[in-house]
């Protein structure tokens, strides 16, 4: 995505809300849909639209945990370590993402495909252990099933089309 | 609203309009209770230290509030120092020290509590002064100038500008370092520069007598506020020459 083309996604996505703080939070949700973070114009921008301090929205962006400064990754890696994946081993998950991807929780891979994140329990806890790969809900999971997983995601030069299995 | 309220703080009457806060009206009258987070410079308060509580008995029952926000709504009985506020604030005092160790004030204050036992296990943020009441935060804020917020949740929480970088929004003003009851905002200061959060700002200096006035962006925000021109001599010049200039008019009077 060139600048230009950056630039007018902002501004669009400000100025289909009312220049009203209250619409901070959907904006910034929106940036993030948009680009996987919130690009730093993109901060500057809304608040100088919102009339606010830009250290007003960065707390902001902070503060949710949905919200990120730094780019994620095109595929986002959900583990819940909510209490019942936690005891059902949730962490070998996580260990074993770290082997695959060499990141832990909380980062992004260097080629920008996966970030790998810890979630809070996600209410399916029956299926435990649990891990959510772009919204795509993985249950009873098994440490050798992952690399399975991550693999399909992966966009290979080699191979076009992202098998879903 | 201005019915008036008769209390007892600590054995002593005290009269006091209904919906003052508890705080204030110890104050008044010369009953100091300890606290960090609030500031005169603010009719709202942070209530976050919890240093403040005191023991309220209202219709026969005791509770523990927090006296920088209670308002008195009813005839009552206080007691800033009974057995289980000091416990209390001791205990809270400990916990204070643990997060903010570097900081002479909490040490100085949990001295003073008589110390609580049992937190040796707690970890010590080494090297940290801040408590993150957000005083700091308030005051830049109702300067209207926004450059510092807290940043992050949890653990991780702290006061800073976006993304750590110098703010353009920054004046340089102090206000933040000065109501911090921790003195945990650093900054330096030579002849004729500032440097508080990351940046360096020039000083305005005193054209008579050359002593610094602020920061020239905060001196500018200063006048433009108030609608006046930038001052060029300082507060005490400016007086210096106000009586000379009496002095002056009287002398043919
Ligand atoms: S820096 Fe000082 S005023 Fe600001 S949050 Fe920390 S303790 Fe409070
Ligand atoms: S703990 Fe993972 S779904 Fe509830
Ligand atoms: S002074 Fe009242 S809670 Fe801090």
């Amino acid at each position: 995505m060139n600048d230009t083309d950056r630039a007018s996604k902002i501004t669009a996505i400000i100025e289909a809300y009312p220049a009203d703080r209250r619409f901070a939070l959907a904006a910034m949700q929106d940036m993030q849909h948009e680009f996987n973070y919130i690009p730093e114009e993109g901060l500057v921008a809304l608040a100088d639209y919102l009339d606010c301090s830009k250290a007003h929205l960065y707390s902001m962006a902070t503060f949710y945990k949905a919200l990120s400064l730094t780019p994620k990754g095109e595929h986002i890696i959900k583990i819940c370590n909510g209490t019942a994946c936690h005891l059902r081993g949730s962490v070998n998950l996580a260990t074993e993402l770290k082997r695959i991807l060499d990141i832990e929780p909380g980062q992004t891979s260097a080629d920008g495909e996966f970030s790998v994140e810890y979630v809070n329990c996600l209410g399916s806890c029956a299926l435990a252990p649990v891990m959510v790969v772009d919204g795509v809900y993985h249950n009873k999971l098994k440490v050798d099933q992952i690399s399975g997983i991550v693999e399909s995601y992966r966009t290979d030069d080699s191979k076009d089309v992202v098998s879903n299995d | 609203m201005s019915d008036l309220l008769n209390i007892t703080i600590d054995g002593r009457p005290c009269t006091c309009e209904a919906g003052e806060y508890l705080y204030d009206v110890a104050e008044r009258n010369g009953i100091h209770i300890p606290a960090l987070c609030r500031s005169d410079a603010f009719e709202d308060h942070r209530a976050c230290c919890r240093v403040c509580i005191v023991e309220v008995e209202e219709r026969g029952r005791r509770k523990v509030v927090t006296s920088c926000v209670y308002p008195v709504e009813r005839e009552c009985t206080v007691y800033t120092n009974s057995e289980k506020i000091a416990e209390e604030r001791a205990v809270t005092l400990a916990l204070l020290s643990k997060r903010a160790p570097e900081s002479e004030t909490i040490a100085a204050m949990a001295r003073e509590a008589g110390g609580a036992e049992g937190f040796d296990r707690l970890v010590t943020l080494d090297g940290e002064k801040c408590i993150l009441c957000g005083l700091c935060v308030q005051a830049c804020d109702s300067l209207g100038t926004g450059a510092i917020s807290t940043v992050n949740r949890g653990v991780d929480k702290m006061v800073s500008t976006p993304y750590d970088k110098p703010s353009a929004d920054c004046i340089g003003c102090l206000s933040c370092a000065n109501v911090c009851p921790t003195g945990a905002i650093e900054y330096a200061q030579d002849a004729t520069s500032r440097t508080i959060w990351n940046r360096t700002f020039e000083l305005a200096l005193c054209e008579r007598c050359g002593s610094p006035m602020g920061t020239k962006d905060a001196v500018h925000r200063a006048a433009q506020q108030a609608g006046v021109e930038e001052p060029r001599i300082c507060d005490a010049c400016r007086k210096r020459e106000l009586a000379d200039e009496m002095m002056h008019t009287y002398r043919y009077v």
